[in-house]
């Protein structure tokens, strides 16, 4: 089976003390090396204005992984993990292969049709070449 | 429930300031729209009289009563149907990333609407791929289901009555988080 791509994003509270957010994100590596996941990606985006309250917080800190498995109880352990945390006010997670499947896809369709016809090249030397073509007979005319 | 709730409340309100929001991005067919659509607006719905007008529109060219007012309207009017083109086609884009709160931010009003294809001229397969972006940002708290932070507290302070029905927007953001706590305990 191939492997599937997740992304991962959670929110944790704004006034969390810097080691319970360290205890969280390590659970979530940790769960991931246990079932037989991979992060791709990690990042912080920092304390962020949330779009509306969420446990009558209006700011929180956001965290984003994202994970290749293809294990799909690994999902569902990260996201029971991410539940039990007090410190976490909001999670989700979402499938993103097929999305990115889908982009690639047509990625691919539109450089073949490039490559086919290059539209944009014989765009550009067009105007280019009366501009080029227009000094030369003044030239001769000089001469 | 309460959004839904909400929604309808807000559809009747929301509905005028969408035809607002019209003749704001076409400006010279709200001005247009002034004199003649004069008989489009108190017989209207939101996006008829729009329509009403621009037929209004065309007559009023070729007959010519508009005169000199009518002259540079209708070279902006011109100018603002030109002007609709997909954005995301432009920049070849193939996939919306529901991540980027900023660009999606430019295709929901304020207070958190999807705006329409007629008003932002994307195409119809990116405008599919917008609307399920922006609802994974809202999920996720990138972006207002609907009212901003400061929308929804402003009627609560001013008008005590309102709060009834404004609230029930706090306890749907507290809601799912009371959910995720609820199994722990």
């Amino acid at each position: 089976m191939e492997e599937r791509l997740y992304d991962l994003i959670f929110i944790v509270r704004p006034a969390t003390p810097e080691d319970e957010i360290k205890k969280v994100v390590s659970s979530v590596e940790h769960a991931c090396t246990e079932k037989g996941g991979k992060i791709e990606k990690a990042e912080h985006w920092g304390t962020r204005k949330l779009a509306y309250k969420v446990a009558k917080h209006r700011e929180g800190m956001y965290y984003y992984h994202q994970i290749r498995t293809n294990h799909g109880e690994l999902i569902t352990e990260l996201e029971r993990r991410l539940r039990v945390q007090d410190s976490v006010i909001k999670y989700m997670t979402i499938r993103l292969d097929e999305d990115l499947k889908r982009q690639k896809k047509l990625t691919d369709k539109r450089e073949k049709r490039a490559a086919r016809r290059p539209r944009r090249p014989a765009a550009t030397p067009a105007p280019a070449a009366p501009v080029a073509a227009a000094p030369a007979p003044e030239q001769q005319a000089a001469s | 429930m309460a959004e839904e709730q909400k929604q309808g409340q807000e559809a009747p309100a929301a509905a005028p300031r969408a035809e607002g929001g019209a003749p704001r991005e076409g400006a010279p067919s709200g001005g247009h729209g002034g004199p003649s659509g004069g008989h489009g607006g108190p017989g209207g719905g939101h996006s008829g009289p729009r329509r009403e007008g621009g037929r209004e529109g065309g007559p009023r060219r070729e007959g010519g009563p508009g005169g000199g007012p009518g002259g540079p309207r209708r070279g902006k009017r011109q100018y603002f149907r030109k002007k609709k083109v997909c954005k995301f086609c432009v920049e070849k884009m193939d996939f919306i990333d529901y991540k980027r709160a900023d660009i999606l931010s430019q295709f929901v009003q304020e207070r958190g609407k999807i705006l329409p294809r007629r008003m932002t001229g994307v195409c119809a397969r990116h405008q599919r791929w917008l609307g399920v972006a922006i609802k994974r940002a809202r999920n996720i708290a990138l972006l207002p289901f609907a009212g901003s932070a400061a929308g929804t507290q402003a009627p609560r302070v001013v008008v005590p009555g309102a709060a009834g029905h404004v609230a029930p927007s706090a306890p749907a953001a507290v809601a799912p988080a009371a959910g995720v706590e609820a199994p722990k305990a």
